[in-house]
């Protein structure tokens, strides 16, 4: 009587056991939640935990519940490597997204094609993500090549904006030099002189004298590049110190379109330009319903990394609920990549359907949003707020240019 | 002609800061032969305490160094009297790595309890700078550098016309003659330390509302230091003014002429130079 009770119990219990592992389906995340970087690791860490709510509340996955586990790299490259094989070979995670930085995303992308994992990218921007042919890894944002696309627009299209000369300044990483490179490859196509090409170490803590040389060449446009805040703040406000007066000034990279960035630079930070991937289109209904509930939750707007990692889960929640799973970890990753692959969807960044083409500068992505090219917008700094000015459909108010505040 | 004056004003203004900064750690080289490896953590010390004066109690950072300047200097004694006087008998190896620690120990106490986190001195009078003849002059440098003037005179004072000052050159010349001729030098090391720690502190106080603050700043201060006494001949204080101005200039100057991505590469070539050439510093005053 006993021995059948206790076989009964043993044979619950294996049956039990691994349907208890699998309760949750988890999604890795590595991000710079201390360091420098900190503040951005928050943005997402907010974005991925609204999604993962909304998403299990409606029922989860097929019945099971998302988890995002985030991990910390402290912005550091060789940290990152090393938080991706933990969260894959430990957690076990289905799944890879985050990353936050292009220099820490390679490394990531590396361990996720040798682990084989699928990696979504949410906001990494380095054309060499997805130019490396590596079919484990997914992007929804646009590349740093297409980042400065608004902003070619706009010189294009609006009368009289074409630069007659351009200084371009720009950090020496992986980030600065990508984005640099594309708009001096767009500028010089039209025949722009390129007065001053300078390249800054990141977390240089004296702008004045680039800007001072700057000064000298007497640019039309300045362009600023920057993948740290604290870069795209100093470099702004030595800028206008050491009194460099071009038409506009336009920044590329995060730190051009925090909070941080106003609050640090008050009415410094007026007209400025922000060329960047964009943050969903903000006349869009399903956009302005995702910013109104996320500032019910959080109390701040989203804006282009909110917008990206809250999109991510999504992404790859659709996956997950096409892919069938059997438990089998290498088999479910198999599974959620071949998913991943039929994704066709439309987020509150935007449409999506991964697929492998050319970019701008002739780099042949693998698993890149065909949708990407539509996906940059140029924002205007006006009274502490960051406002779509261009493409025109995009719209948030008009541009003010040539900026009056630069004194000629 | 108007972008070469703008780079000297600009060299001048950083290298004035670069010189306190100097000045302080060369006092306490001559005197005690201890190569203060923390010496860029004290820096970051003062401009924490210049931040958290403006952010905590609203107080003018530039004015809380009359508070930070007398503290960083009963730190620095303390430092001495209870942590280093001992590991000086050991020989300058021995305090090399001491203060390598120490070092490491104070960035990384700042880290726990400050974080990572980059911050900034916000300055409502300072958002434009003035501008002289066209030459931007960004009002808390030129703040930092009247009172990096105002400090440094002291100094001067200090050293040549009183006691202690009399009693800390002697030292810096020859301990062992200074104490046969009564002078306590157990003592004058002590305070020579909260000397240093002090101009460390109080350099860190007119960084601060110029600079960006994070936990491991002092690292790249730290490297610069030692160009600057170099430069000008370790234990030399006017070496140690002259190292960090020119400092100030060349790397201006690098920036603008050469390339801001080589700017503090020229920096430690002419470290190297001179290490090589002239290893008493340029003037020839400095102890090889």
């Amino acid at each position: 009587m006993r021995l059948p009770l206790a076989l009964g119990v043993l044979a619950a219990l294996a049956v039990a056991a691994p349907a208890i592992a699998q309760d949750t389906l988890k999604i890795g995340a590595p991000q710079p939640m201390t360091g420098p970087d900190a503040p951005f690791g928050d943005k997402f860490k907010k974005a991925y935990g609204l999604a993962a709510e909304e998403i299990n509340a409606a029922g989860g996955i097929n019945g099971r519940k998302l988890e995002v586990i985030i991990d910390d790299h402290q912005a550091k490259n060789p940290l990152a490597a090393t938080v991706a094989e933990k969260l894959i070979t430990q957690q076990k995670v289905l799944v890879l997204t985050g990353g936050r930085a292009s220099g820490q995303a390679v490394e990531i992308a590396s361990v996720a094609q040798r682990l084989k994992t699928p990696y979504m990218v949410d906001h990494p921007s380095a054309d060499i993500i997805t130019a490396k042919g590596f079919e484990w890894v997914f992007r929804n944002n646009p590349t740093g090549s297409i980042y400065p696309m608004a902003f070619n627009n706009f010189i294009s299209e609006v009368p009289g904006a074409m630069p007659k000369s351009t200084a371009v300044v720009y950090d020496n990483t992986v980030f600065g030099k990508t984005i640099a490179n594309s708009a001096m490859t767009f500028l010089k196509s039209r025949n722009v002189p390129i007065v001053a090409d300078e390249a800054y170490p990141v977390n240089s803590l004296d702008f004045k004298p680039v800007m001072t040389k700057v000064k000298a060449t007497n640019p039309d446009y300045l362009l600023l590049i920057a993948v740290a805040t604290t870069d795209a703040i100093l470099l702004t406000r030595h800028a206008k110190e050491i009194g460099v007066t071009p038409r506009a000034i336009v920044g590329f990279g995060g730190g051009f379109g925090v909070e941080d960035f106003a609050k640090e630079l008050s009415q410094l930070a007026d007209n400025v330009y922000s060329s960047a991937a964009w943050s969903g289109n903000p006349n869009d209904a399903a956009t302005q319903a995702f910013y109104n509930k996320f500032h019910a939750k959080y109390g701040i707007y989203p804006k282009e990394h909110e917008v990206e990692g809250y999109a991510a889960i999504y992404i790859i929640a659709d996956a997950l609920k096409r892919a069938t799973l059997t438990g089998k970890i290498e088999e479910d990753r198999e599974a959620v990549r071949q998913a991943l692959l039929k994704t066709e969807l439309t987020t509150v960044f935007g449409k999506l359907k991964f697929g492998n083409w050319a970019g701008p500068l002739g780099d042949q992505y693998t698993n890149q949003n065909i949708y990407s090219p539509e996906h940059s917008v140029l924002a205007q700094w006006r009274g502490g707020k960051l406002l779509n000015v261009w493409p025109k459909a995009n719209a948030e108010v008009a541009y003010v240019f040539p900026d009056p505040t630069l004194k000629r | 002609m108007e972008t070469l004056i703008q780079s000297l004003v600009s060299g001048v203004l950083t290298g004035s800061l670069y010189a306190m900064i100097g000045v302080g750690l060369t006092v306490v080289f001559g005197v005690m032969r201890i190569i203060n490896m923390a010496h860029g953590d004290l820096v970051m010390l003062g401009m924490y305490g210049a931040f958290w004066a403006h952010v905590g109690a609203r107080v003018d950072p530039f004015l809380s160094i009359v508070v930070w300047m007398p503290l960083m200097f009963l730190f620095g004694m303390a430092i001495h009297r209870f942590l280093l006087r001992k590991v000086v008998l050991g020989g300058e190896l021995n305090t090399l790595l001491y203060t390598a620690g120490l070092s490491l120990f104070i960035a990384n106490l700042a880290l726990f309890v400050w974080t990572g986190d980059y911050r900034t001195i916000k300055l409502s009078y300072a958002v434009m700078p003035l501008r002289p003849f066209d030459i931007a002059v960004p009002i808390p440098l030129a703040i930092s550098f009247g009172l990096a003037i105002v400090i440094t005179v002291a100094l001067y004072w200090l050293l040549a016309r009183t006691d202690m000052g009399r009693a800390i050159r002697a030292t810096s010349q020859d301990a062992e003659a200074a104490a046969l001729m009564g002078v306590n030098v157990e003592r004058t090391a002590t305070i020579t330390f909260g000397l240093g720690t002090a101009l460390a502190g109080g350099a860190g106080v007119l960084l601060a509302p110029s600079l960006y603050l994070y936990p491991t700043v002092g690292e790249i201060l730290v490297a610069k230091c030692f160009v600057i006494v170099v430069l000008g001949g370790l234990g030399s204080v006017p070496g140690a003014i002259a190292g960090g101005i020119l400092l100030g200039i060349i790397e201006s100057l690098g920036a603008v002429y050469v390339s801001v991505a080589y700017k503090d590469l020229i920096g430690f070539v002419i470290f190297l130079l001179v290490l090589l050439l002239r290893p008493a510093g340029l003037f020839g005053v400095g102890k090889s």
